[in-house]
């Protein structure tokens, strides 16, 4: 890339921790996440397990009350993540930057609520015979419900809280609903930088798939499928990640810790006739890593038995060589829409500890597939 | 290099009419295309207009998109309406489309009601509940994700160059045709194609929005109830619609001898970073995304021929856009006509940016602006030239289109006519 770029901040809120040493430390050492649903029963689903955040504290991010009654619980971690990513990367908007000059690019997922936040108005919009009723619902079912609903149902406004959170008033846009998607946004913030349009962005995402209603989306989706045949399979989680980027000029300028370079990225559609091994090799061949020797892999891998074999066939197909290969999901689940900011962070994490190449792919659900080549400038 | 970016395909689906010809000879004729909604029953509401895509009946769209024939979500299928007439309407050969990136906007979810109600009642045992769920996936989607236009568009004309589905609001529609025209013009891609769908006339998402107090309830006066910069204003109108173009550089537009309908200068976009109930009410943000739109043009503020507003009509964000005009275009502001197209198609959402790029693209080539309707008691803290009368003839070179988002993300975008 013509443009520098570099990551100087990290902002993780995970089931594994909030720190990148901390999380690392668990992905290749420690336990899962993985537990039966706390907040819900999951026994009647095919996916026994979740990996949820235990102890995160809304109110101790300094974010009012009268604003957190309007967040769901993905505006709340996306708030975290973001203020813990500023923080380490040392920048306070007005400071280094202008507000205007910092962009924020990130992806959200399925809308999601806990179905006890719905089912008043449902239940009270239900006539004698079992079925929604319109009168009713104009009467007594939208009385049933705060007027703020709508703010926990649309996409953007886990982003837009975070705008306001932390001051930033850049460029922005928001993708949904899968990880193909967060890389987007990541590509999105990239873009950005490199066109002069923002001195510094955040990227990243937020997703919460911990609760009933997203068990029931995900089984309709078939994500369950590999849970109902095998009895193993992908384990939905919870969580936000936030990157901060910049060029390396202006991080170099104001004396910033540099974590790795972003030196290459490929994001591909995957064609309904085509594999996804083929698609995960076009993206490396992008990437022009055939044959070549990486000091680790941010692997896809989770364990439905579908994306890590795809990815294994794809990496041997290319003789790419790997020295370290670290697996997110296998013990923080699947965060979705955050899946790729937690991908390429830990990459980043990687790089600036193992030293060398790190490549971080983010291969998910849906068409849209990406890797990204991390490394020590 | 920069390439040149021009629109060579127009394709819509909306409360004036399902083709370009239709809608424009509407919008210029000032013809509200707001009424009682008829689509579901809305006798219980405070709000029961709209402004619904009229006589939509997708049959010949199942028929050409048949991976699609189960789909529940109705933004979908206008969004599929719009996008087959604005490629049919650009003439692009097919083996184009695989090297085009897709830029698609959407924002709210729609939940399957018949799901939703299931699930109320299955709450006692959630055993019988996923059952039955299950056992239903075949024909329903409890909630049906948002990049689905974009991935039925996709395997359809084989889009294989990245399906980007953007949820920034009310600014989504404006973002993706931003996004469309940066590829373009830094020679990633030749074509590209953008667009947006929704429709938010369904019983959860309309009643969810008429909790919020930004619409009018004017039920008994639909023609007249959208009334942007009108002192007498109560709130917006809730649309349905949609809207695609499709872009190309320059150089492959001429090379296939494509019709031009107007040129893309520029693209800002801002965020208020203030509340997600109420824009910043002077206009900060707005102002701050007019001006990136400006300088990405590579323009000064006095090269600003016309504007096509926001102008939703809620009492706050008409004074913030006037103010931000003011801020940004100086003392030539009170000459620069802008219409506010929403006081005739209502407010389509996340549709509303492409829809009004569209526009944009038609006064340019046409030479004609819209009128604002419904202004008939002006605002003095709006008192900007805002085309009250009935649409003009338009002699300026350059359109600037604004979409500001639920949440404070604005995006803005600048159109110039077309010379070779």
């Amino acid at each position: 890339m013509r443009v520098p770029i570099v990551i100087t901040g990290l902002g993780m809120v995970t089931p594994l921790g909030n720190h990148p040493r901390e999380i690392l430390h668990r992905i290749e050492n420690g336990p899962t996440a993985f537990a039966p649903p706390s907040r819900f029963d999951g026994a009647p689903f095919a996916c026994p397990l979740c990996a949820e955040i235990r102890d995160f504290q809304p109110h101790a991010q300094g974010v009012g009350a009268k604003l957190l009654r309007l967040m769901n619980r993905d505006a709340q971690l996306a708030v975290a993540a973001a203020q813990l990513a500023l923080a380490d990367a040392g920048i306070k908007p007005g400071e280094a930057y202008a507000p205007e000059d910092i962009g924020l690019f990130g992806a959200t997922g399925l809308a999601g609520l806990p179905l006890t936040e719905v089912i008043p108005l449902v239940k009270a919009s239900t006539g004698p015979d079992g079925q929604f009723n319109a009168g009713r619902f104009g009467t007594e079912g939208l009385r049933a419900v705060s007027p703020i609903l709508s703010f926990k149902i649309l996409s953007n406004m886990p982003l837009c809280f975070v705008s306001i959170c932390a001051n930033l008033q850049g460029p922005n846009a928001i993708y949904t609903p899968w990880e193909g998607q967060g890389a987007q946004a990541v590509e999105a913030g990239l873009r950005a930088l490199a066109g002069g349009e923002a001195g510094c962005v955040l990227v990243g995402g937020c997703d919460v798939k911990t609760h009933e209603l997203a068990f029931l989306s995900l089984e309709q989706q078939g994500l369950f499928v590999s849970w109902q045949k095998h009895r193993t399979g992908l384990v939905p989680g919870e969580g936000a990640i936030f990157l901060v980027l910049e060029t390396a000029g202006r991080a170099a300028r104001r004396g910033a810790r540099v974590y790795a370079q972003i030196s290459g990225y490929s994001l591909r559609t995957q064609p309904p006739d085509t594999s996804r091994a083929a698609t995960f090799s076009e993206i490396f061949q992008e990437l022009n890593i055939s044959s070549s020797a990486l000091t680790a892999v941010v692997s896809a891998e989770n364990d439905d038995g579908t994306t890590g074999d795809a990815e294994q066939q794809a990496l041997a197909g290319e003789k790419i060589t790997v020295a370290t290969v670290c697996r997110p999901k296998k013990k923080t689940g699947d965060l979705f829409a955050a899946a790729a900011g937690l991908q390429v962070g830990l990459a980043a994490w990687l790089a600036a500890r193992d030293g060398g190449r790190v490549l971080a792919n983010c291969f998910g659900h849906g068409s849209e597939q990406a890797a990204f080549i991390l490394e020590q400038p | 290099m920069k390439h040149r970016v021009v629109i060579t395909g127009l394709g819509l689906c909306t409360p004036l009419g399902r083709n370009v010809n239709e809608y424009w000879e509407n919008l210029l004729a000032g013809r509200s295309g707001i009424s009682r909604i008829a689509g579901f029953d809305t006798r219980s509401l405070p709000v029961q207009i709209g402004g619904e895509v009229k006589n939509f009946q997708p049959d010949d769209l199942r028929k050409e998109f048949r991976g699609a024939a189960a789909e529940q979500d109705r933004k979908i299928w206008l969004g599929l309406d719009a996008a087959a007439s604005a490629l049919a309407d650009a003439q692009l050969p097919r083996d184009r489309l695989q090297a085009a990136p897709l830029f698609v906007g959407v924002s709210l979810e729609t939940f399957c009601l018949a799901d939703v109600t299931l699930m109320a009642q299955a709450t006692e045992s959630t055993r019988e509940l996923v059952r039955q769920m299950t056992q239903l996936k075949a024909h329903r989607r409890l909630q049906t994700p948002l990049d689905r236009l974009a991935q039925i568009l996709g395997d359809h004309y084989g889009f294989n160059r990245g399906r980007y589905t953007n949820c920034s609001a009310c600014a989504a529609g404006a973002q993706v045709v931003g996004d469309a025209f940066r590829r373009l013009r830094d020679g990633t891609a030749m074509v590209a194609v953008a667009g947006a769908a929704d429709s938010t006339l369904n019983p959860l998402a309309f009643g969810g929005f008429s909790l919020l107090q930004i619409l009018s309830t004017e039920n008994d006066r639909p023609a007249t109830a959208c009334r942007p910069f009108d002192a007498t204003r109560q709130g917006t109108v809730l649309a349905e619609g949609a809207a695609f173009l499709v872009l190309e550089t320059l150089t492959h537009a001429q090379q296939r001898g494509a019709r031009i309908y107007a040129e893309v200068l520029g693209y800002g976009s801002s965020l208020d970073a203030y509340r997600v109930t109420d824009p910043e009410p002077n206009g900060r943000g707005a102002a701050l995304s007019m001006s990136r739109a400006i300088a990405d043009a590579g323009l000064q503020p006095d090269d600003i021929h016309g504007i096509n507003a926001h102008g939703t009509g809620t009492p706050k964000n008409d004074v913030a856009e006037t103010l931000a005009i003011k801020q940004t275009l100086g003392a030539r502001a009170g000459q620069i006509p802008v219409t506010a197209n929403k006081s005739m198609t209502g407010h389509t959402i996340a549709t509303s940016g492409a829809m009004e790029a569209v526009a944009s693209a038609l006064t340019l080539c046409s030479r004609k602006i819209p009128p604002t309707i419904n202004l008939t008691h002006p605002d003095p803290r709006c008192d900007l030239d805002y085309i009250p009368e009935g649409w003009r003839h338009f002699a300026g070179q350059t359109v600037l289109s604004n979409s500001f988002g639920f949440g404070g993300q604005n995006a803005t975008l600048i159109f110039r006519q077309f010379n070779a």
